[in-house]
């Protein structure tokens, strides 16, 4: 039987399906969600419509070359594929204990790609802060042996720590990592998990 | 970590920190060191150097932000005033600051820190570690960008009181804010050696970079006369540096090639084994706020000639230093009265004396008591600060302003943008004890 756990905000939503009372080598799965918005696509649809209709207004009124309304479509898409569109729907990891961990991502345009992991060939699970020159987030990724860069589990999406904590503590457990879990029990005391 | 109440969550900020080693470098990292021994929570903040960036943890879980911001100059970061808004904000909110320190004059991150940590209404305490003049095109804009960040601090630290005097003339600040706590020296790290050299033949040391202004012209002049009239007496000489080849010169132009050993550049953790190896220790300095090395040399057990200026004199009690102008003929008098009374010095007891005198644990002390002045300050709007940067001159005065209510609205417009209750705290981490297996 399938339990469903779900953390949500503003921008994502994290989905677990837990299953507690199935065999011990039952596939877990953990899902994040990219949200729509209802607002945003709305305002934006308005804003490229009016742009398009006044630079109509201008080249059939004021006389200006139709070329006016040929570079605003164009702006107005760029617009809507910028604020609007999402190239990625989901993102989602599959723990199969001592097997291995399947990353897929999601996109809009129906694509899903693949990437399985074998377990043999994970070191550590960890989560990193990842500073850019405007932001810094978290991150979750994989050390995988001989392998000199980091794997990201969630290549686009930043959800946010308290959604990436139960993730972790799973692909822990699932890639047998017994150091240092005084940092689960002191987010467990906070209550961020 | 429990967070205990009175206890301070400080943000240093300098372009100067590890893996650099220098006055600041090491003042910022010994300083945060004892401060979280005090029980505070600090954290560094500083550009990413060549591949190291991102965040690191240091000893005793310090952590430091090396924002991939690439230096353009010096080791500065190239100056956006605004550019490093949102990195900044993002900082103080997931650390839950209360309070930022910036560190040196110099520093371009350290100016946008304190003006954007001071937008967003935090207290601001600034440390100045070196002297700077007035006259030539490069000062005048310092100071300029000095007064500016200066306009609006809460306190502000100086290592000397030469120090103090140059900052307060140079900004405009009126004294009562600027506090004097001098650097300090890890005794522990810095100790004489157990077995006493013997006075044959005298060792004098030299360590320091080889650049203009810490005088290594004068060096070229005085190594070859003490050379000729003390035919016992030899020389050390580390670091590097542009002057270099001047010694270089120097040494084959008077053959003193087996007198004076050219070290090259000294690694920190070494430094105390080239200092046990001599007597002397001779800095020819052309300018100084404070001077480390003496201290260092001191704790050592080392008799120290110096140059009479800046801070130099506050630093040391008359009967450990000799002093003398920064003129050739000067500094070899110096150099003569050092040997005459060299053999009166007591290196033990010299680094016992120096070890009540200097301790990091009492600069962070202090430290904490600004601090704690600090935060006890009034909050004040946009509107109540404004007024204090119009002092700062006719034009420059409504410069300032305007550049300040620009970044006022940035500010409100990323907080549209991303909400203060976006940004996700980092959780404390305890720090466990080491289980001996």
């Amino acid at each position: 039987m399938a339990d469903q756990s779900i953390i949500s905000n503003a921008r994502f939503i994290y989905v677990h399906d837990n299953h507690k009372f199935s065999p011990p080598h039952a596939v877990d799965s953990h899902h994040i969600i990219v949200r729509r918005s209802v607002v945003k696509p709305i305002v934006v649809y308005l804003f490229a419509i009016l742009l398009v209709a006044y630079a109509a207004f201008l080249h059939f009124e004021k006389g200006k070359p139709v070329t006016t309304v040929i570079w605003t479509f164009f702006f107005g898409a760029v617009l809507v594929k910028f604020f609007i569109w999402r190239p990625i729907v989901k993102e989602s990891v599959i723990i199969m204990p001592e097997f291995g961990v399947q990353l897929e991502t999601h996109y809009g345009s129906g694509r899903i790609n693949r990437c399985f992991i074998p377990v043999s060939k994970i070191l550590k699970s960890v989560l990193n802060e990842h500073v850019t020159p405007v932001t810094c987030c978290w991150c979750l990724s994989l050390l995988i042996r001989d392998e000199n860069e980091l794997t990201l589990v969630f290549k686009k999406s930043r959800p946010p720590l308290k959604m990436l904590v139960p993730i972790w503590k799973a692909l822990c457990a699932a890639t047998d990592c017994k150091e240092s879990f005084e940092f689960q029990e002191d987010v467990l005391v906070r209550g961020l998990y | 970590m429990e967070f205990k109440e009175g206890r301070h969550r400080i943000l240093m900020v300098s372009d100067f920190f590890y893996p650099n080693f220098g006055g600041v470098e090491n003042h910022i990292y010994l300083l945060s060191q004892c401060l979280l021994k005090l029980g505070h929570k600090v954290v560094v903040m500083t550009h990413a150097y060549a591949n190291r960036s991102g965040v690191r943890y240091m000893t005793n879980g310090l952590k430091v932000y090396y924002v991939p911001w690439k230096p353009f100059l010096m080791q500065n970061t190239l100056p956006t005033s605004y550019g490093t808004l949102p990195i900044i904000r993002t900082i103080l909110i997931r650390e839950k600051i209360s309070l930022v320190h910036g560190h040196q004059a110099f520093s371009t991150l350290c100016h946008e820190a304190l003006m954007h940590a001071r937008t967003m209404g935090y207290k601001v305490i600034f440390t100045d570690h070196s002297l700077y003049g007035f006259s030539d095109i490069g000062s005048i804009h310092m100071n300029k960008v000095l007064q500016f960040t200066l306009a609006d601090v809460s306190q502000a630290i100086c290592v000397s009181h030469t120090s103090k005097e140059n900052t307060v003339l140079r900004s405009g600040l009126p004294p009562e804010k600027v506090f004097v706590i001098p650097n300090a020296v890890d005794t522990t790290m810095f100790k004489p050696a157990p077995e006493r050299l013997s006075m044959d033949p005298i060792v004098i040391v030299v360590i320091s970079r080889l650049v203009y202004r810490k005088g290594a012209d004068l060096l070229v002049e005085v190594i070859p006369e003490v050379c000729h009239l003390y035919p016992n007496v030899r020389f050390i000489i580390g670091g590097d540096g542009p002057k270099r080849v001047r010694l270089e010169e120097m040494r084959e132009k008077h053959s003193l090639q087996d007198r004076v050993d050219m070290l090259g550049a000294v690694p920190h953790a070494k430094v105390r084994s080239v200092l046990n190896s001599g007597h002397i220790f001779l800095n020819s300095s052309l300018t100084e706020a404070f001077c480390i090395a003496i201290l260092e040399a001191a704790s050592c057990g080392l008799l120290t000639v110096s140059t009479r200026v800046g801070g130099v004199p506050e630093v040391l009690p008359d009967d450990m230093t000799v002093l003398a102008k920064p003129d050739p003929s000067d500094m070899v008098d110096a150099i003569k009265k050092a040997i005459r009374i060299l053999p009166r010095i007591d290196p033990q007891e010299m680094h016992l004396r120096m070890k009540e005198m200097y301790s990091w644990h009492d600069v962070a002390k202090r430290t904490e008591i600004l601090y704690d002045r600090a935060l006890r300050c009034s909050n004040q709007t946009l509107l109540e600060r404004l007024p204090r940067y119009l002092t700062c001159g006719a034009w420059a005065g409504k410069l300032f302003c305007l550049v300040m209510i620009i970044d006022f609205i940035l500010w409100r417009l990323l907080q549209l943008w991303q909400p203060d209750s976006e940004v996700e705290t980092v959780p404390d981490f305890k720090r466990t004890e080491l289980k001996r297996g």
